[in-house]
């Protein structure tokens, strides 16, 4: 039976995977991922959910436990932060080249040093080169369809690549918002059982992904897998979306784009405070309007490359840093990469903003929108990277 | 039938392949062929300990492996999968070399011991890290030439097998190649046991100790016979002692091996007595619940 | 095949064997079996090691120079 609630991140998260029916979930707590794991181990003992909850000693571990758990023949959960997919990067780098679908969630929070618990995006961004697919999301609804999505995604046999849902820390993981749970029933008629064609350890049926020995024709295969998650990504929303009445646009959403001269980029939660500014400055008259990038990975080079040139600037809010970079954030790289060479490309203004977890405040989402506004006018933008934390910008509210 | 062929059969039968990579006399590829046959073939193996892997390789059953630092942690991921599909009754084998167990993954054996995981855990103990080329390793024995010891090692051996009886597992054992019939019995005793089971065997290593590898099986019964790799197991907590009470002396064993020639009178010496200290230990707790 | 890396080869003197397949035990590689027509070696795969002849308690296996 479907019911709404108010409901945190973490533990829609844990719905996520029940509702999946992952089998062998191998995880270590740490924050602020823990409520993700004390929620599933609640829910198996108290028969809600079957799973074999593998209470393992360390990151490192769990990863390969997990594929351990996926070469068998199982589908996997597990989910991390910060120190902690650092600590599992090792293994982490496996199943995009193994082409094992495992599901994970990645409770943003940064990077040591300096030591915090709040979230930016330092430890996803981090795992960008591996493979791994990597979708964001702004709330708990989205936490809980994009786990169960993923492994439609990631289990397609033209795909099959490991999927990374990711979450901000505290501000997704512990903020409870209405969340509809969909019916078990409803959820199996959309993701049947995980079999993989290329693997069995079964005496019975035992065979292996080939190892292939060239590693550029590996890693070949692994980028076109990537390319081909874009439609797949796209049809698994769409059937969604039938499905269950909620569609998030695929990889990128427009929102409140009509006619703008320039638009936010944001990612995670901070696109909740971007729609309140944009609203408000949209009934001030003002051109503005936002993309929520909702997958990271892979890059939606060609969906941007199609609407960069209807606007003049595009405003990146980078809640990560790449430090001794060609110039600012992670994804302003990526975006300038992506539309370097279009004719009519947008000036793109980047922001550091959120690091280290600080609130992305309105102030400061409306000052990233002006100050785009401004380079869409001058045809360029101050500097490399606008580091707004170190802006007075007065009081919060 | 030709000989080929004879082969060809004996090898299906055995579960291994002949003719893997690993040096001429090493004891990898002999001790899989007496694991896999006590065993049998309802059984998935997992790991690798870089000289091992090169045996593992003509495995003829399930295997997988992740890498080096790997220990134990796939194999929690195997088990936890084939419980999941209902496949209790495959065996899972988990392996790893010195490096792996003693060092870098220590770890991870730690925390799948205490997890009681059903797996039977195998180390491969050529005494150093060999497949890199002779780096020492913590199961490196005391005085032992390696490419990062070249005065001779100057800590103990770590004693992982009580170590790990200290989780309380349901069975440890320490093995030999030179004795066959006893490592097969263990195996095949920790296949009927649920929960985890730790056998820890020594294989001869003629590259990285310094011998003719015609002398492989030789060298590792003296290191039995001397007492240096006592058997023994360990199993409910109560302490079993398989080797034969007469001890040879340590030197013989160490006069077989060109790692040991940079050991002083002195510290041969001091090995004895540590021998003979723990060979009085083991025989006077012999049949009693150890103290652990 | 294996005779390119191989220096020395065993080869059995039917007269001394006693058949006990201690050589079969403890050969390394599996390489040696014990037959009913005695004992057979995969040359195909035997590295000349020399375990088989020095756990030989006949003394039956020698071990012999490739030739080439």
């Amino acid at each position: 039976m479907s019911f709404t609630r108010m409901m945190e991140g973490n533990e829609a998260a844990a719905w996520g995977a029940k509702l999946s029916r992952a089998e062998v979930i191998p995880a270590y707590p740490i924050t602020p991922q823990t409520e993700l794991i004390s929620n599933i181990a609640s829910m198996i003992a108290d028969g809600r959910m079957k799973a074999e909850y593998i209470k393992v000693e360390g990151e490192h571990t769990a990863m390969a436990a997990a594929i351990g758990a996926s070469v068998t023949g199982a589908r996997v959960f597990t989910g991390s932060s910060s120190q902690g997919i650092l600590f599992m990067e090792e293994p982490l780098w496996m199943p995009p080249g193994m082409r094992l679908p495992i599901g994970m969630c990645i409770v943003n929070r940064s990077v040591a040093p300096l030591g915090t618990l709040r979230p930016d995006h330092m430890d996803s961004m981090l795992q960008r080169d591996t493979g791994w697919i990597q979708l964001y999301c702004e709330n708990s609804q989205e936490v809980l369809d994009t786990i169960i999505m993923g492994y439609k995604i990631g289990e397609d046999k033209r795909v099959y690549l490991p999927v990374a849902t990711c979450y901000d820390g505290y501000f997704v993981s512990a903020t409870a918002t209405p969340t509809t749970v969909p019916d078990q029933k409803e959820v199996d008629d959309f993701l049947p059982p995980y079999k993989h064609e290329w693997y069995s350890l079964m005496p019975e049926d035992f065979h292996m992904h080939g190892r292939e020995m060239n590693i550029a024709k590996a890693r070949y295969e692994v980028q076109q897998a990537q390319e081909t998650a874009k439609t797949v990504i796209e049809e698994v929303e769409k059937d969604w979306s039938k499905r269950f009445g909620r569609y998030y646009d695929g990889l990128i959403e427009e929102y409140q784009c009509k006619d703008a001269d320039a638009v936010l980029m944001t990612i995670g939660s901070m696109t909740g405070t971007a729609r309140d500014v944009i609203d408000e400055m949209r009934t001030k008259g003002k051109k503005i309007g936002l993309i929520k990038l909702r997958c990271f990975r892979p890059f939606p080079r060609e969906e941007l490359r199609k609407i960069a040139k209807k606007y003049k600037a595009i405003g990146v809010a980078d809640r990560n840093t790449s430090l001794g970079s060609a110039g600012g954030g992670i994804m302003a790289t990526d975006l300038a990469r992506a539309l370097y060479d279009v004719d009519e490309r947008p000036v793109i203004a980047d922001f550091h903003v959120g690091l280290g977890g600080t609130d992305v405040t309105m102030n400061q989402m409306e000052y990233m929108a002006k100050e785009t506004l401004k380079a869409a006018k001058a045809g360029k933008f101050k500097e490399a990277v606008d580091w707004v934390e170190f802006h007075d910008l007065g009081p919060v509210m | 039938m030709s000989t080929n062929k004879l082969f060809d059969e004996y090898y299906d039968r055995v579960h291994l392949q002949g003719g893997t990579t690993c040096c001429p006399g090493c004891g990898g590829p002999l001790l899989w062929r007496m694991i896999l046959d006590a065993v049998g073939p309802k059984t998935v193996v997992y790991g690798d300990g870089p000289c091992a892997m090169c045996a593992i390789r003509n495995i003829k059953l399930p295997n997988f492996s992740i890498h080096f630092s790997f220990a134990a942690d796939g194999a929690t991921g195997i088990v936890a999968a084939l419980r999941a599909k209902g496949r209790e009754d495959l065996t899972v084998v988990s392996s790893a070399g010195d490096g792996s167990i003693g060092d870098i993954s220590i770890g991870k054996v730690s925390a799948a011991a205490e997890r009681n995981e059903n797996m039977i855990q195998i180390c491969v103990d050529n005494e150093a890290y060999m497949n890199t080329g002779i780096q020492k390793s913590g199961l490196t024995p005391f005085g032992a030439w390696t490419t990062t010891t070249p005065s001779g090692k100057e800590a103990m051996k770590k004693d992982i097998p009580l170590i790990i009886a200290a989780h309380k597992p349901p069975y440890v054992a320490t093995a030999s190649v030179a004795y066959p019939n006893d490592l097969k019995a263990k195996l095949r005793k920790a296949k009927e046991i649920k929960g985890f089971k730790y056998i820890h065997t020594v294989i001869p290593c003629p590259t990285g100790w310094r011998f003719d590898p015609a002398k492989a099986i030789e060298v590792t019964k003296l290191g039995v016979d001397t007492w240096v790799w006592p058997l023994y197991e360990i199993e409910a907590g109560i302490l079993k002692v398989n080797s034969k009470s007469e001890q040879k002396p340590v030197k013989e064993y160490l006069d077989t091996q060109g790692r040991f020639r940079v050991m002083s009178a002195e510290q041969i010496d001091f090995l004895q007595k540590e021998t003979d200290t723990r060979r009085k230990n083991l025989l006077e707790a012999n049949g009693k619940k150890l103290f652990l | 095949m294996s005779s390119i890396v191989r220096s020395f080869r065993p080869e059995v003197d039917p007269n001394k064997c006693v058949k006990c397949s201690l050589c079969q035990t403890f050969c390394p590689e599996g390489t040696v079996m014990l037959t009913e027509k005695g004992i057979i070696f995969d040359y195909r795969f035997c590295k000349g090691c020399g375990v088989c002849a020095n756990e030989c308690r006949a003394k039956a296996i020698a071990m012999v120079r490739e030739e080439g």
